[in-house]
Formats: structure tokens, C-alpha cells, sequence
């Protein structure tokens, strides 16, 4: 139905006069608006930032291995590798099959120091293949492989094709480390990147097969079936055919494995994220309370004049709204910047931790925008709604009634208090229950509840803490402190929303300072429990969770020999799929020497004992985030699809582990080698025999490797390396604190700008009572600085409280680390001394304006 | 002699780029323990003048001395210290602050001094305006004449030589009104301060010793009784 001139007008008036009412009075106080503004947007960036970079952090490692790998509709696996007689197996049966072997590893470019997927297909089927279909694979050069010419190309070792986004051109040479070896290899042809974070290098098959040193295995092999094929029926006839231990599966599950192992990861940071909101929206509805409260006699004379309730409501929330949306406006390209930084500290983490990625482009869709201006306007209204309502309360008459809601406020400290408490114990209740469905869901609402009872009982606190330290803070400060701490008091909804706010950020790096620290100290007491060696050896390379890189044996042995070497230790590890999640699978010799000082097993027994258990038997040590992630413990037995055989395997023992968060399976070196026949290491550990000294022994190892490309750490850098690695994992939840603190900074800058407004005739009053313009300045700074000291102990209160949530609920749940509580002294005071004095700082201004007023002009406004 | 002296003095604001004059030409000397009663209409110059007495302000011309004391050319400091030390305010809206309990009202300019004993002078000063052991209480908890007597006790806790009254009966009933006025005129009595009262009453204006009509920023007439 066309709307009518007649309401057309009427909106029109009614937005003239949301304009005069509440837009025009804004706009009085640019500053602290400005400050409101920037503070939601700051929240709204945050959320946005870590949305934008989780999807291109995460959704990267989609394409790594993925680079050319078609339109298959299945995948065979197998762990360790499928034996080249599969591929003989399926070419004898009767399927209209079209099949791809691959090797899939990577290869480190020399001059740039990028590592990039290194794909061996091939090439003359696949040539054949896109030379009959160029819509998938442009590159002529690859056409012409059919011919003799091209053959020969082929068969050299040295060639390689890559994407075009290297921005190579055929004929280049280049150097890549692959494994521990440098390879000089040159570009006979260049594809087309199949995304914008595919780079690539494309080997053939058997040229991969030999720069790998992988002979006899494949690492996938891409099934197309026919065109009315179906995938669960296909499934079925494949399994029949094929070993136990080969697995059959829709193309793509390693990354949807990958994809849901980050989950967790994801999930927690976007969680973190929604701090510096929770604690925008305390700030906006403190701006609405104060502006609600600021008009009382302007709503009523308004609602005298004949506007109605819901006018009043409408307008309040439509400011709220506006506030929003400005915020939300601004956010998006604070947070487009904000993303190039997470996205950097994402993608190393998830490299350390997770899975190789490159970090893909940053997109911001018209999903992101929308979200962005949702979260804006949402959180701003929903935070509006409560003072809005009170807005729409206040009658004619009562519009007079001066002090009577902060009289409210005083008389219901009791009863907020109680629900404070209640709350306080469905968090802890909430915090007892188990994970769902991996989740820790109900750790988040005992946190959530947590916060809420804390803003609940926040009046309480501040009324009691004010009132005792109101003596102490006059005796150090003088008058100006007792008039400070009087006003907080009496002002006491404004002050805890303020309080309340600040203190959420606070508990916020409280918590997660003490989640951080505890974490680092067991890491690093676990560390100093776990390299009894004097060196360690890898390959070159930047290291990734599921990168596993071998050293050449015949490295081994050459180091085996040196005079200076006691005893080597060898370490093979396997990219595995256990129960559709990634786990590494690990075997190491069990003669070295393990002389730990005390036990790392669930168990509590020695080392040695639990490692004599695995020798020669189907018996394994797991970590504690697989027993988490898998729902197992000691005495189960689990099922190992190694090569092509699948085989079970007994839990003795639970280990403490903080390498991965994927969880690994330890195994008798021995027991591998019967599945897996490859005696190539990925790390050594080295003993120093008595008497030799470990730098002369380091030496004689780098001579020992010439032609090899490996990397040598003490046990002391390899702690090192880690704590390092440890810190940058966890620099973007230090990022996020600061965020969040930077906001309730500015909100209480904000707020005081308010308060001095507010109270400017008692200021002019002051300066007629003979008070000086440093005692007002000293006034308003001791009232931040007040509220700032009730925001920390508030904060600090809570903070323990949900740390031990976080240490013992949430990261439990999510990744199953055992972290041993550690108070991190040095790190609290500094973050809280930080705290302090930016709220102090946030006073200046405020005390500026304090002090320029003029009190001949405020004495008499009414 | 005047403990206040005002002579030939001209004050002009700037609003909005325009010259106004609040005050001219005006001279007028208060003696110790004499009460002067300012009236005339709204407008007309009697809160500058006493801002201008009170040193919350400076005259554009002429002369305001406190004892002799010129405040022209005084720095915020100097300002703020003469009004410590010499003067005292009373409010048409009492203007206490409701954050403070009625002795704390009373003690606050003690204590922005710094001077010590505060909380026994202010409980004199409580006595000296009959409000004994209500010293507790917070402003709400008063009556309207009770918070003015509370105000007129905190502008007398520094001893001041002089009390400025702005409309301080403007706000209460007539019985009260006259209660207080009673109760300045015997302070400034005993007291010996120099007072002046701006108000719109002629009741008010009746109980003065001088009274100084004002009209358009000038003084129309002085009348001593």
C-alpha cells in the first residue's frame, strides 16, 4: 500500500525532531561523542579483524595441497603412504575409474624462504588430460608434453612447472630445499594459480618420488568415477578390493580434517574477540543511563507536551542506534587494517600448531559489512534497551523528582548482590559440566555468568570499597580526594557501569595473563623435563605441525660415527588420519638415554618403565589432547591403518604433551618399520659422549653435513625457539587485551567528560568556595584514578576467578592440555599499573575542561 | 572604614562580538558590620556587582578593593586566595553539595584552604545558625530554610569580611524568608562583616542598613537608614 503524504509528513516531523532532541544535543559534545564512536568501532574492527583473518588464515590450507587436484570425486590414503601396487590393484579391475597418483610435499624456496606445496603427478596422463581440456590447465607448456621432446623434459629430475603467481618464467633456475636436501631445478612451464593462495610446484611423479627419497609410495591417489556413479557405492566396491589398511574417502576430507581441527582455534579467538564488545556495549549503556538520566526533565516536559512512551523509547533507542552505526561505519575499514595484522599472527600460529597454510587474501564481503553493521547497531540497541525503557518510565511529574534513580540504584545493592551470588553459582555449576560436542559451551556461559554476577555485585563492591577507602584516600589527598570519592558514591549506578566495564577488561587480561603465563611456566618446566639431549637435529625448512621432513640416513650414519657422539636417537614422524581428525604418529628408538627428572605419564611411573612396555609390541603412548580429542585413556586398544595394513594397538600410557595441539601416537621405532619400511628420520637427538664438548660436537656435525641442509640446536636454543614460538602464538590475545582496554580507556574518558558536564554548577560552586583550578583538575584525575583502582581490584577478582575457568574448563575441553596453575607476577603488575595510569591519563582532558569552566556562567544555570 | 570599596566601575561583557554593559559608573563603600540591601529588576547589574565584590570577577573600569586590597590585576591564585581569606557566598538554591553531610558542607572551604580544625568550626558555625546535631545529616534530609542556614554557616566557617548574598529568601516561604534574613542581620552584627544581599524583596530589602537601588547598571539611589 503507497504510503499517504499525510504520514510521510509526520515522519518527517518526527525526524526533525529526533534531530532538535537528541541528535543536536550529541553534537554539543563532540568529543565525548567521538569517543563513544570510536570506542564501538574499535569493538566492532575487533570482531570484524579476527572474522576476516581467521577465514583467511584457516581457509588457506584448502588450496595448498588441493593445487590441481581436478574434479575426483574420491580419495585413497593411506598412512605412511599407499604402496604403488594399489595403483596396479585398481588398473586390473573392471572400473571405469580415471586415476591420479600424487606425492604431496613441500619444498622451500631457497631465495625467498617460502615454503610451497610440492606436487608430483603424472604428467603425461594429466598432460594428455588438459591437453584435451584446456579450461582447467591453460599452460601450453604442459600440452606439449606428448611429444619426444617433452618426454625427456620429463624424465629430468630437474624440472619443475609452477604457478603463476611465483611470477616465474620458463627457463629460470631455481633452488628448493626439499627435505634436507637443496635441489636446482628449472621451470619448464608455469599454470595458473587455481586461487589466490595456490601457489605451487609441480614436479613429475617419479622426478618427486626421487627428490623425496619416497620410492614405492604415493601419497594419495584422486579417483573420478563415471558420471552416474555413486559415491557410497563406490566407496563400498573400492574397500572390497583393496587392503584394511587403505582408506577410501570423498576427495578433500584431509581438509575438511583440517578444517574441523581448527574449529576449536577459531572458535576461541572469535570468543576473545567479543570481549572488547561486551565491554563497548557496558559503554553504551552507560551513554544512554547518562543521557537518560541527564533529561529526565527534558523527557518529561516532552511527555507533558504529548509525546508518547513509546516515543520516548523510540528515541533512545534510535540514538543508540545511530551510535551503532557510526561505530559499526567506522569499524569496517579499522578492521579491514586491523585483519592485515591478525591475519600475520593467525597464520603463524596456525603453521606452529595446526597445519601448513599460507594465509589467503583478506575479502571483505558483503557478508562482513553486513556483519559489521549488525554487530554496530545490535549490540548498541540491545545495550540501549534496558535506560531506554527506564526512559520511557518517567511520567510528567516524576520527571522532577531529582536523585531518584541513583536513590534506586543505592536501595537494590542488596538485591543485586544476591542475584550476583546466585549467578556466581550456576557459573560454577556450569563450569563442573562436560564439553558438548567438543565444544566447551558451557565453560563460555560459566564465564558469561561469571561477567554478569560481577556487574550484578559491581555496586555492592563499589559502594563498600569507596566508603572505607573514602578516610584513607582524604588523609592522603586531602578534600579533593574525599569530594572524588563522594561523588562516585553517590553517583553509584554511573560509577559501576563504569567500573563494571573497565573491570571486564581488566578480568579479561587478568585472566588471560594468567591462562598465558601458567601455560608458558608448565610448557617450560615440562621443556626442561623433556630434552635430555644435548643436541637436536631437523631438517632446514620453518618448521609446521604437519610438515615432517626426513634427514638422508646416510646423514645418520656419517653422525653415528663422529668421535664426540655417544648415542643418537631417532624420531620418524607421520601426518596421520585417526577417527576423521589429523594426528601425528611418532616412533623413536628406545635405547638412547631418558633420564627424566620426574614423570610425564598420567600414570606417574618413570619414563624408563613405560617406554620398556612399547619394545617389539603393538603397545603406544598417546598425548593427552588425543585422549581429549578421541575419547580414549590407558588400556584402550586403537586401530592404525599403517601402509596397507591395519593393525591395533594398546594404550600403556598417557603422556604430557604441549608440542601440538593435534595429539600424537608414540611407538617402538621397530614396531613402525614392520608397516612402514622407511628408515629415513625426521630429527635426531644427540648424546655428547663424556668428556666431549657439545659446540666441537656441533661442529663436527655441520662438516659431517655437508650437501645436507639441516638445522643444529642445544637444548637450551630449542627451549628458545619454543618459548618464542609460544609468545607469538599467543601475541594476538595480547593484541585483542589491549583492544579491549583501549576502549574501556576511552569510555571512561568519555564518562568523565559526562560527569564534569554534568557537574559543572558544583564545580563552579567549588571555585566560589575558594577551591583553587589545580585542586578541581586534582579532583576529577582522583575520580579516574579512583575508578580505575576499583576497576582493577574488581577486575583482578574476577579475572582469577575466570582464569581458573579457562585454564581447567575451557582449554581442558577445547585442546586437552593439563596447564598447572602459575601466577605471573611481573606480567599482572605491569598490565595493571598499564590499566592504571591510562585511566589517569583518560582524566586530563576531562580535568581541562573542569578547570576552563566558568564558574560565573555554571553557578547560575539551572 | 570600608572594608569594600567600589570606585567608578564600569563592567562590559562580549556576547556574540556585541559590547554590553552590566555596570557603570557605580561606587559604593560597605562598612564593617554594615548590611546593604542591592534591589532593582532582573538584569540590571546585581549579581555582577557582586561577583565583582566577591573577586569572582574583574571590573573593565574603576576600582574594586577588598581592605584596601585592589583586585584588578590579581592572578587566579591570588584571586582564589583573597576569597579563602576574606569572603563568603549565600545562594538563592543554597547550592550545597548533596554528596557531603551537612558538617562537610560546612567544613569545605576549610579544608580547599588547607586549614586545620575545620570540624570544630564548623559545629560553631552550626551553633551560630541553631542547626546543633543535625551536623550528620545530608541535604536532602533538611528543610529549605535548614539548607539555607546550613549555606549561610559554611560562608561564615572562614570568618570572612565579607558576605555576599545572592536572593538567599528567593527561595523559601515568607516566614522562613524572614527567619534568615533575621538571622544574616544579626551575623553580620556580631560578626562584623561587611554584607551585601541582592534580592527582589522589599521585605528583604527592608531589614538592610543601606539600600542601593540599581537600575540599567547604574545606581538610581542609595538610601542610609
Amino acid at each position: 500500500m503507497a504510503e499517504s503524504p499525510k504520514s510521510r509528513g509526520a515522519d518527517m516531523v518526527r525526524l526533525e525532531l529526533f534531530y532538535r532532541l537528541m541528535v543536536r544535543p550529541l553534537l554539543h559534545e563532540p568529543v565525548r561523542l567521538a569517543l563513544m564512536v570510536l570506542a564501538v568501532a574499535l569493538g566492532v574492527a575487533v570482531v570484524l579483524a579476527i572474522d576476516l583473518a581467521g577465514s583467511a588464515a584457516a581457509g588457506s590450507f584448502h588450496s595448498s595441497m588441493e593445487t590441481l587436484s581436478g574434479d575426483n570425486d574420491l580419495e585413497i590414503v593411506a598412512s605412511g603412504g599407499v604402496p604403488e601396487s594399489i595403483l596396479a590393484t585398481l588398473a586390473t579391475q573392471p572400473f571405469p575409474l580415471r586415476l591420479s597418483p600424487r606425492m604431496e610435499d613441500f619444498a622451500v624456496d631457497l631465495r625467498t624462504q617460502e615454503t610451497l606445496p610440492l606436487i608430483g603427478l603424472d604428467l603425461i596422463a594429466e598432460g594428455r588430460r588438459y591437453a584435451t581440456r584446456r579450461s582447467t590447465l591453460q599452460d601450453t607448456s604442459l600440452e606439449k608434453l606428448t611429444g619426444e621432446e617433452s618426454a625427456r623434459m620429463l624424465e629430468d629430475p630437474q624440472s619443475i612447472w609452477v604457478s603463476a603467481g611465483l611470477g616465474k618464467k620458463p627457463g629460470e633456475h631455481l633452488s628448493f630445499l626439499i627435505n634436507d636436501q637443496v635441489r636446482d631445478c628449472i621451470v619448464r612451464g608455469v599454470f595458473p594459480d587455481t586461487s589466490a593462495n595456490g601457489h605451487a610446484v609441480l614436479m613429475d611423479i617419479a622426478g618427486a618420488q626421487r627428490a623425496l627419497n619416497r620410492f614405492g609410495r604415493v601419497d594419495r591417489i584422486l579417483l573420478k568415477l563415471p558420471p552416474d556413479g555413486n559415491l557410497d557405492e563406490w566407496q563400498e566396491r573400492l574397500r572390497g578390493v583393496l587392503p584394511a589398511g587403505i582408506e577410501v574417502r570423498p576427495q578433500g576430507t584431509g581438509t575438511e580434517e583440517n578444517r574441523k581441527m581448527l574449529e576449536a582455534f577459531r572458535w576461541n579467538l572469535r570468543l576473545l574477540s567479543y570481549i572488547a564488545l561486551v565491554v563497548g556495549a557496558f559503554l553504551i549503556y552507560n551513554t544512554i543511563s547518562v543521557s537518560v538520566v541527564r533529561r529526565r526533565n527534558e523527557i518529561g516536559i516532552v511527555r507533558a507536551l504529548g509525546a508518547s512512551r513509546t516515543d520516548v523509547v523510540a528515541a533512545f533507542l534510535g540514538e543508540a542506534a545511530g551510535l551503532g552505526l557510526a561505530g559499526g561505519l567506522l569499524g569496517l575499514p579499522l578492521g579491514r587494517v586491523m585483519a592485515d595484522g591478525a591475519v600475520k599472527l593467525m597464520g603463524a600460529t596456525v603453521e606452529s600448531l595446526y597445519v601448513s597454510s599460507r594465509p589467503g587474501a583478506i575479502e571483505l564481503t558483503p557478508h562482513s559489512v553486513a556483519l559489521a553493521l549488525a554487530i554496530g547497531i545490535g549490540v548498541a540497541t540491545f545495550s540501549a534497551f534496558s535506560p531506554a525503557c527506564e526512559a520511557m518510565q518517567v511520567s510528567p511529574t516524576d520527571a522532577m523528582a531529582q536523585g531518584r534513580r541513583e536513590y534506586l540504584a543505592q536501595m537494590h545493592k542488596g538485591r543485586d548482590l544476591a542475584i550476583a551470588l546466585v549467578l556466581a553459582v550456576l557459573g560454577a555449576l556450569a563450569a563442573k559440566a562436560p564439553a558438548i560436542a567438543g565444544k566447551p559451551l558451557f565453560g563460555y556461559l560459566a564465564v558469561l555468568l561469571l561477567i554478569v554476577a560481577a556487574a550484578y555485585a559491581i555496586p555492592a563492591f563499589v559502594y563498600i570499597v569507596s566508603r572505607i577507602a573514602a578516610k584513607s584516600l582524604e588523609e592522603l589527598f586531602g578534600v579533593e580526594a574525599l569530594l572524588a570519592s563522594r561523588s562516585l558514591a553517590a553517583s553509584l549506578r554511573r560509577t559501576s557501569v563504569l567500573v563494571g566495564a573497565l573491570a571486564t577488561a581488566v578480568a579479561m587480561v587478568v585472566s588471560v595473563g594468567i591462562m598465558v603465563g601458567s601455560f608458558r611456566q608448565t610448557v617450560v618446566n615440562w621443556m626442561n623435563n623433556q630434552l635430555p639431549a644435548d643436541l637436536y637435529v631437523r631438517p632446514a625448512g620453518s618448521p609446521a605441525a604437519d610438515r615432517h621432513p626426513t634427514l638422508s640416513p646416510e646423514l645418520l650414519e656419517k653422525i653415528r660415527t663422529l668421535p664426540g657422539v655417544a648415542q643418537v636417537d631417532r624420531l620418524r614422524a607421520y601426518e596421520i588420519s585417526y577417527d576423521g581428525m589429523p594426528v601425528t604418529l611418532a616412533a623413536v628408538d628406545l635405547t638412547a638415554r631418558r633420564a627424566r627428572r620426574q614423570s610425564d605419564f598420567f600414570s606417574g611411573r618413570p619414563a624408563s618403565e613405560v617406554l620398556e612396555q612399547l619394545r617389539g609390541k603393538n603397545n603406544v603412548i598417546v598425548s593427552e589432547p588425543f585422549t581429549y580429542k578421541h575419547h580414549v585413556k590407558t588400556g584402550d586398544t586403537i586401530t592404525l591403518s599403517l601402509g596397507a595394513a591395519r593393525a591395533y594397538f594398546r594404550i600403556v600410557d598417557v603422556h604430557y604433551d604441549y608440542g601440538s595441539e593435534r595429539g600424537y601416537i608414540l611407538m617402538d621405532r621397530e614396531v613402525l618399520l614392520k608397516f612402514l619400511p622407511d628408515a629415513a628420520p625426521t630429527n635426531l637427538a644427540i648424546f655428547v659422549a663424556p668428556g666431549a664438548n657439545a659446540e666441537e660436537v656441533h661442529r663436527e656435525i655441520l662438516a659431517a653435513a655437508a650437501g645436507h641442509r639441516i638445522l643444529i640446536f642445544s637444548d637450551r636454543e630449542i627451549r628458545a625457539e619454543a618459548v618464542r614460538i609460544f609468545d607469538r602464538t599467543f601475541a594476538i590475545t595480547y593484541a585483542l587485551e589491549a583492544v579491549a582496554v583501549i576502549v574501556a580507556v576511552m569510555g571512561i574518558a568519555g564518562a568523565l567528560l559526562a560527569l564534569v558536564i554534568d557537574r559543572r554548577r558544583e564545580l563552579g560552586l567549588l571555585r566560589f568556595l575558594g577551591a583553587a583550578s589545580r585542586q578541581i583538575q586534582k579532583m576529577i584525575l582522583v575520580e579516574a584514578g579512583l575508578l580505575g583502582l576499583l576497576a582493577n581490584l574488581a577486575g583482578f577478582i574476577l579475572g582469577y576467578f575466570l582464569s581458573l575457568i579457562l585454564i581447567f574448563v575451557i582449554n581442558k575441553q577445547s585442546f586437552g592440555w593439563t596447564i598447572r596453575f602459575h601466577w605471573p607476577v611481573e606480567v599482572l603488575l605491569g598490565a595493571l599499573t598499564v590499566v592504571y595510569t591510562a585511566t589517569v591519563v583518560a582524566g586530563l582532558y576531562p580535568a581541562s575542561i573542569a578547570v576552563r569552566l566558568n564558574p560565573l556562567e555554571v553557578i547560575h544555570e539551572e | 572604614m570600608a572594608i569594600l570599596s567600589l570606585q567608578s566601575v564600569c563592567k562590559e561583557y562580549s556576547t556574540d562580538g556585541q559590547s554590553v554593559r552590566a555596570l557603570e559608573n557605580v561606587s559604593l563603600d560597605v562598612a564593617e558590620g554594615e548590611f546593604v540591601a542591592l534591589v532593582g529588576r532582573s538584569g540590571c547589574g546585581k549579581s555582577t556587582l557582586l561577583h565583582l565584590a566577591g573577586a569572582m570577577d574583574f571590573p573593565t573600569f574603576g576600582t574594586v578593593s577588598i581592605e584596601g586590597l585592589a583586585t584588578s590585576g590579581l592572578s587566579d591564585a591570588q584571586q582564589t586566595a583573597l576569597r579563602r581569606e576574606k569572603v563568603g557566598f549565600i545562594f538563592q538554591s543554597f547550592q550545597l553539595l548533596h554528596t557531603l553531610t551537612v558538617q562537610e558542607n560546612v567544613e569545605l572551604p576549610l579544608l580547599l584552604a588547607g586549614k586545620p580544625g575545620a570540624l570544630e568550626i564548623a559545629l560553631e558555625r552550626l551553633h551560630w545558625v541553631e542547626l546543633d546535631g543535625l551536623g550528620e545529616r545530608y541535604p536532602h534530609q533538611l528543610s529549605g530554610g535548614q539548607m539555607q542556614r546550613v549555606a549561610i554557616a559554611r560562608a561564615l566557617v572562614h570568618a570572612p569580611r565579607i558576605l555576599l548574598a545572592d536572593e538567599p529568601t528567593g527561595n523559601l516561604d515568607t516566614t522562613t524568608g524572614t527567619v534568615i534574613l533575621d538571622l544574616l542581620l544579626r551575623l553580620t552584627r556580631e560578626r562584623k562583616t561587611a554584607t551585601i544581599m541582592a534580592t527582589h524583596s522589599h521585605e528583604a530589602a527592608a531589614v538592610a542598613d543601606t539600600l542601593v537601588v540599581l537600575r540599567d547598571g547604574r545606581i538610581a539611589e542609595v538610601t542610609r537608614r
